[in-house]
């Protein structure tokens, strides 16, 4: 048996082919019944927006072809032929790469943590089917890869930091209003990046949405998405006043918040902290009123730049995550190299077992006065002695296993052990 | 000994919110907060010892009210850290909690030998409210550093360890704002006492003592950091920390000239 993966991701599929292999809902639990059919049993799909892997416990790499046509299956047509989108690797490679997934190492995102929970609902996916298709090797490797992923997050500074728009902003806000339950927020123009902003903030308590437009039914299409409420675009100032964050996206030519229009909704001077997020391009708040005094402005720059900075330190912390993960491959690798040795023990565990049960029962005999009690302590004895006996040259059979001496020691246990007869 | 290990307990708080903001305030907070609060209970633990075996509260001498001064700042960041991230004001009130510690440790926490003729309840009240109102005016103080801090952050765009460790700056205005009225209520109360004692028992309105010239100069520095907040126009939140930060060092500045102008043995705090 072998550890195989083979699949493609960001780095070698773009997105119309990812999108074809992501195996949404239950598509994942038919792709695994197909790998049933086609006669794998262990096998672990990992299925996200960047990536689908098949981790498999294989007897030949024969039996990769199968996956593949499982995965040509499912994709349908496709601009070019499946193989060249698709990566492969066997053995010792495979603990690494899904470690460096695990970790974030490998991700889009540098360091982003939500591929730990698809790697854990993976590993259930195919631990909780009737029957598990995850053998002790799959157990193990991915057991290990999830307890890697928490070690590099709490270990090191890689998930550190914020790696979104939206999550900038909602950071922002965090830190101008701490508890954001019951801030309103202002939403000028629509868009994609806006409504995620809007999505973030809401979940942090952010409860009041209001939305302008140039357009008043777009205003109200967009509210209706973000369960907000419309109003139209002279209403803009009356709506800046009430407002605590503001986020704008419009594709106005020219500034649409300015000096004026603050001290216009704020005639008395702005008096509390009003964060703006300005993501429009080209702006849609005047430069000037970041200077005011309680006014926290950010445009598309400011934000890159912060995205930028965490981008850096992650790059700096992914130098201490790649030598965790290489030392847990290894760890990984050489405890599979040990289960070469586990016929041999087993062999030389039964044949001490069998000379154990043959000599008390001779002893037994020639002994006809001992009670029950006495023989039970007997058994107890000769058990304890034998795995005194046993327990070193299992442990460093394991060892030289461990050091790529197998075919070495094996030798000698059969030469040790002799023949092997009953 | 107990008196040291309280001091070593500060020390490694302070430390351990250090190695925080060095690692951006993503390490976990929940150590350096219970290694304040036990250096707080054990503090505690050291001026019972010293109030049984003397007989009388730590609030005469330089070394026993600097030392109860120590503790009251422990206690005031006890009160912040229910505010979460509120706790992170120990990046300035634990040095603070360490220097006055260690200057009781050097001065002698023992009794002064000095017997003043305003003693009692009235003394007690008196000297326990103004230290109390001190510690207000600490707190209130190391949150308008931080405000500011995290302030300056906000608007030079910089999402760096400073800002990560430092608590939002509503948090920060709210301990602040707390402090300073804490503190002006309890140094008006204290003043309050000293003044009515010395009216009853002295039949004079009025002392000219270092310590009384002090506790007016605080109450006023006080006073005006509240006034400053309320003035119109701007942000009040900002005017109020630096007015909380400017009250804090020009009180600690003044208590320092004073002491150095004292008198030996003039008794003052």
């Amino acid at each position: 048996m072998a550890l195989a993966l083979v699949g493609l991701s960001y780095r070698t599929a773009p997105v119309e082919v990812r999108e074809r292999l992501a195996f949404p809902g239950e598509e994942a639990q038919q792709a695994l019944d197909a790998l049933r059919k086609a006669g794998i049993e262990e096998a672990v799909i990992l299925a996200t927006c960047n990536r689908t892997e098949f981790y498999l416990n294989l007897d030949s790499d024969a039996a990769l072809d199968q996956v593949e046509v499982v995965l040509a299956e499912s994709a349908g047509p496709l601009p070019r032929p499946l193989q060249r989108y698709l990566y492969r690797c066997t053995g010792d490679e495979v603990a690494s790469h899904l470690f460096r997934v695990a970790a974030g190492l490998d991700s889009m995102v540098l360091g982003e943590a939500e591929v730990q929970g698809q790697v854990r609902a993976a590993y259930q996916r195919s631990a909780e089917t009737e029957p598990t298709m995850t053998d002790a090797v799959l157990n193990r490797l991915f057991q290990t890869a999830l307890s890697v992923g928490g070690r590099v997050r709490s270990e090191t500074s890689l998930g550190e930091g914020t790696v979104s728009v939206a999550s900038v902003a909602v950071e922002l806000a965090r830190k101008i209003f701490g508890d954001m339950d019951g801030r309103q927020i202002l939403v000028l123009g629509a868009g994609d990046t806006s409504e995620r902003v809007v999505a973030a903030l809401g979940r942090e308590g952010v409860e009041g949405v209001i939305v302008a437009s140039r357009t008043y039914d777009r205003a109200l299409d967009l509210a209706g998405r973000l369960s907000g409420r419309a109003v139209r675009w002279e209403e803009v100032t009356t709506a800046l006043a009430e407002c605590d964050i503001v986020l704008t996206s419009t594709s106005a030519p020219h500034p649409l918040i300015t000096r004026g229009t603050i001290a216009e909704a704020y005639p008395g001077g702005l008096s509390r902290a009003l964060l703006m997020v300005d993501i429009a391009i080209p702006r849609d708040v005047e430069p000037e009123v970041g200077a005011l005094p309680n006014v926290f402005l950010y445009n598309v720059d400011d934000l890159q730049k912060m995205l930028d900075e965490t981008l850096d330190r992650r790059r700096t912390a992914a130098v201490p995550a790649e030598a965790l993960v290489l030392g847990e491959a290894q760890a990984f690798a050489n405890w599979q190299r040990s289960l070469a040795v586990v016929p041999a023990i087993r062999r030389m565990r039964e044949r001490g077992e069998r000379v154990r049960a043959r000599e008390v029962e001779r002893l037994l005999q020639r002994l006809p006065h001992l009670e029950a009690a006495d023989h039970a302590a007997l058994e107890a004895f000769s058990r304890r002695l034998l795995n005194q006996f046993l327990h070193e040259p299992t442990a460093q059979l394991r060892e030289a296993a461990e050091e790529g001496r197998i075919e070495e020691m094996v030798d000698t246990v059969r030469f040790l052990s002799g023949p092997d007869s009953r | 000994m107990t008196h040291f290990l309280a001091l070593v307990l500060y020390l490694a708080a302070f430390l351990l919110w250090f190695s925080a903001l060095l690692a951006g305030g993503r390490s976990r907070q929940s150590l350096p907060a219970w290694t304040a609060a036990v250096g707080v209970a054990v503090h505690v633990a050291a001026l019972a010892r010293f109030t049984i075996t003397y007989g009388e509260l730590p609030l005469v001498g330089l070394g026993p009210s600097l030392s109860m001064l120590a503790l009251l700042t422990g206690i005031g960041l006890a009160a912040a850290l229910a505010l979460r991230e509120g706790g992170r004001v120990g990046i300035v009130l634990l040095p603070l909690a360490f220097t006055l510690q260690a200057t009781a440790l050097l001065a002698g926490i023992r009794p002064s030998g000095v017997a003043p003729d305003f003693r009692g309840g009235w003394f007690i009240l008196h000297a326990g409210l103004g230290l109390a109102g001190i510690v207000g005016v600490s707190l209130a103080g190391a949150a308008g550093w931080l405000y500011l801090v995290q302030f300056r952050e906000l608007k030079e765009k910089r999402m760096g360890r400073l800002f990560h460790f430092l608590p939002p700056l509503a948090t920060v205005d709210r301990l602040g704002y707390a402090g300073s009225r804490m503190g002006f209520v309890l140094l008006t109360l204290s003043l309050a006492l000293g003044w009515v004692w010395t009216v009853r028992f002295r039949g004079t309105f009025g002392q000219d003592t270092a310590q009384m010239w002090w506790g007016l100069f605080s109450w006023l520095v006080m006073l005006s950091a509240i006034v400053a907040r309320g003035l119109g126009g701007g942000s009040a939140e900002r005017r109020s920390a630096v007015a909380n930060s400017l009250a804090f060092l020009l009180i600690a500045a003044g208590y320092v000239l004073l002491r150095l102008s004292a008198r030996p043995g003039a008794g003052f705090l």
